[in-house]
């Protein structure tokens, strides 16, 4: 599914991501660990297309293609989702008119028809029981207004409605209180499938006792540090990160 | 006030109008005097005056105008093209004349009084001038001097009127280089309710000057929806005065959407003159290519307890320049004046410019006013957002520049209305890709 060899990238002439190397198969799930600073949201928003990221070395392979040759509504119409840290208010666009048209533009690269109004409002509402949404949301502009808790549901919604391949959440669990991080989880876990891989990227363990991943990665200093099943997670929780960087 | 002379050089002839002035009865007579005398010493206004500091009406006077068109015989089909709704009462100018055969002003509603200026002389004798200020340099005075028709609007006493009333105003293929001189008049008596649209359209790419004044007196609880949509040629010039007072506890709800004209100018004020008054004013402006937009407008609070909200959104492409003004005057002992004004503009292009200039002047304490600008373009994060979901850069773009100007039409009460003014927006910013 995705294939990440020696991925160097800068952000201002500064060097972030030093060398990561990461391979996730199609139906796994990996957590991906880090203090602050280690290069996290780099990582995904490189992964996502966003501006602002030089890349000096290294390939990101993604379904036999060169990811970072493509644009970031290319990588989105191809199955990559990247479920933002801080999702946008953006006032005068319906939740729903944006739900519609990335849809559609997935239909499109797919070659399928515009999908048909009555079978979409079906389909959204269905996809909005899995987050416990209110159906008010669909008529209000994007995040607008919408509470921290809201907003990742409105992302995992979005995520819900697309299907995609591969999905990167990016610090996911941030702002959330106990029960909506235990709606936001839930619908995560209604979305895994052995066709549909997830990349979760997070601080702290605590999301990982809801989104129980495959694999777990220390993401320190722009290189991946160590790597191991759930219990690594534990083991982070226990002990903070201040051996991760002694450790190099 | 010193002005540019030669700036009056289109409208040399005016002096000439004896006719206008000789014209029957005695008052409008010694008023189209007064605003000959006037425009004769001041003319039009040059940059150095503060209110055109950024409006320059050096291609205005590069122009030759006629004041006076020829008979044109349009077809039903012809204005059909530009009603913006079918169930209204319909006040058709052609070429600066009100068309009565084309107009759809009779069997209305009880209480409603729509007739030709040029028919209702004796209605206006204590109206006309009223809410305008002959003495200040330009527009105001040729339009007293020049004006020839328009429509007179007046609602009886606890007359709600349901239909909307449209003033269309069209520029034949013929109109070339013509002048229309414009007078609007409407009154509202106590409680009584209407909506009016004016609309302003061209059949073809040319030459004109639509000089318009509105005047609007509101009595005490009276409540008038006022929607304006401008569309004309991109080689028109377009100057427009709409002036209100208003009595207690009345309404003045404003929606200006300024899309066409090479130079367009809105001079918008209302005098809140008794308590529990408010004024609306919300507009937005859509210019490209080499396109001026000028919006003044002024809200004078004179009495204790009135409100005023006010927002303007522009967008700009291209080589376009905007200016908004917008004066908010509290008068000493107006307390509990609640008066908020926002301009918003969104550029698109670098080599667009915008003026904009927020004003308060306050002289009562104990008022909650609140004013702001902002001038920005499209957010890098929205854009990301909507191609990280898969849309393109352009249909992402112009999403967003659609979205900003939409806020606007969301403010306008009238589903009918809001829907055909976003019909003629979505053609200018179309939300999809191309």
């Amino acid at each position: 599914m995705l294939e990440i060899k020696n991925l160097h990238a800068n952000v201002d002439g500064k060097e972030i991501l030093r060398g990561i190397n990461l391979t996730v198969n199609a139906g796994e799930v990996h957590a991906i660990m880090g203090p602050n600073g280690a290069g996290k949201s780099t990582l995904s928003n490189v992964l996502a297309g966003r501006d602002g990221y030089e890349i000096t070395q290294g390939e990101v392979i993604y379904k036999d293609e060169d990811l970072l040759d493509l644009e970031p509504e290319e990588r989105a119409q191809r199955g990559v989702f990247l479920a933002f840290q801080y999702p946008v208010e953006i006032p005068g666009v319906s939740n729903i008119y944006l739900l519609k048209a990335a849809l559609n533009a997935v239909r499109k690269y797919q070659g399928l028809d515009e999908v048909d109004a009555m079978d979409f409002l079906s389909l959204v509402r269905s996809k909005m029981e899995l987050v416990k949404m209110d159906e008010a949301f669909l008529h209000r502009s994007v995040n607008e207004g919408f509470s921290g808790g809201e907003k990742k549901r409105n992302e995992i919604l979005q995520m819900a409605l697309l299907e995609p391949s591969l999905a990167i959440l990016d610090e996911t669990d941030s702002g959330l209180d106990i029960d909506a991080l235990r709606i936001v989880s839930e619908g995560v876990n209604a979305l895994r499938s052995a066709d549909r891989s997830i990349v979760m990227i997070t601080h702290y363990q605590r999301l990982l006792d809801y989104i129980v991943p495959d694999f777990v990665h220390v993401l320190s200093e722009g290189r991946i540090v160590k790597s191991g099943d759930k219990e690594l997670a534990k083991e982070l929780e226990k002990t903070g990160y201040s051996w991760v960087n002694e450790a190099v | 006030m010193k002005q540019l002379t030669e700036l009056a050089t289109p409208f040399a002839s005016v002096a000439e109008q004896t006719t206008l002035v000789e014209q029957q009865p005695d008052w409008l007579s010694a008023l189209r005097k007064k605003a000959l005398n006037q425009f004769a010493s001041a003319g039009l206004p040059a940059k150095k005056v503060e209110d055109w500091k950024y409006t320059s009406l050096w291609g205005l006077a590069q122009e030759s105008f006629n004041h006076s068109s020829d008979e044109v015989t349009l077809s039903p089909a012809d204005i059909a093209k530009f009603t913006l709704l079918d169930d209204v009462y319909r006040v058709v100018i052609i070429d600066g004349q009100f068309k009565v055969e084309y107009s759809s002003v009779t069997g209305v509603e009880d209480g409603l009084f729509i007739k030709p200026l040029s028919a209702a002389n004796e209605k206006l004798e204590s109206k006309l001038g009223e809410q305008i200020d002959l003495a200040k340099p330009g527009f105001n005075a040729l339009n007293t001097l020049m004006m020839t028709d328009g429509a007179v609007i007046e609602v009886a006493n606890g007359a709600k009127i349901q239909k909307p009333i449209e003033i269309l105003s069209i520029f034949s293929d013929s109109a070339a280089h013509l002048a229309a001189h414009l007078r609007n008049v409407v009154t509202l008596g106590e409680g009584a309710e209407a909506t009016i649209i004016e609309h302003y359209v061209s059949m073809s790419e040319v030459v004109t000057l639509t000089n318009v004044v509105t005047e609007v007196s509101l009595a005490e609880n009276a409540e008038l929806h006022h929607y304006k949509l401008q569309q004309e040629s991109e080689k028109a010039f377009h100057i427009a005065t709409l002036a209100a007072t208003q009595a207690a506890s009345s309404q003045w709800h404003t929606y200006n959407v300024s899309l066409g004209a090479a130079l367009a100018r809105n001079d918008i004020h209302s005098r809140l003159l008794g308590e529990q008054a408010h004024v609306t004013m919300d507009g937005l402006y859509i210019v490209n290519g080499e396109q001026h937009i000028d919006n003044h407008t002024r809200i004078d609070h004179a009495v204790p307890n009135t409100t005023s909200s006010e927002l303007y959104k522009g967008v700009l492409d291209d080589n376009s320049h905007a200016v908004f003004n917008g004066k908010v005057v509290v008068h000493k002992d107006a307390q509990k004046t609640d008066a908020n004004q926002k301009n918003q503009n969104l550029l698109l292009s670098r080599g667009c410019e915008i003026d904009t200039k927020p004003e308060m002047e306050i002289y009562a304490d104990d008022v909650k006013c609140g004013h702001g600008s902002t001038v920005g373009q499209i957010d890098e994060d929205q854009l990301f957002f909507f191609r990280a979901r898969g849309l393109d850069e352009k249909t992402a773009r112009n999403l967003l520049t659609y979205a900003f100007a939409a806020e606007v039409l969301e403010t306008m009460p009238s589903t009918h209305i809001k829907n055909a003014f976003t019909a003629v927006i979505e053609q200018r910013l179309p939300r999809g890709g191309e």
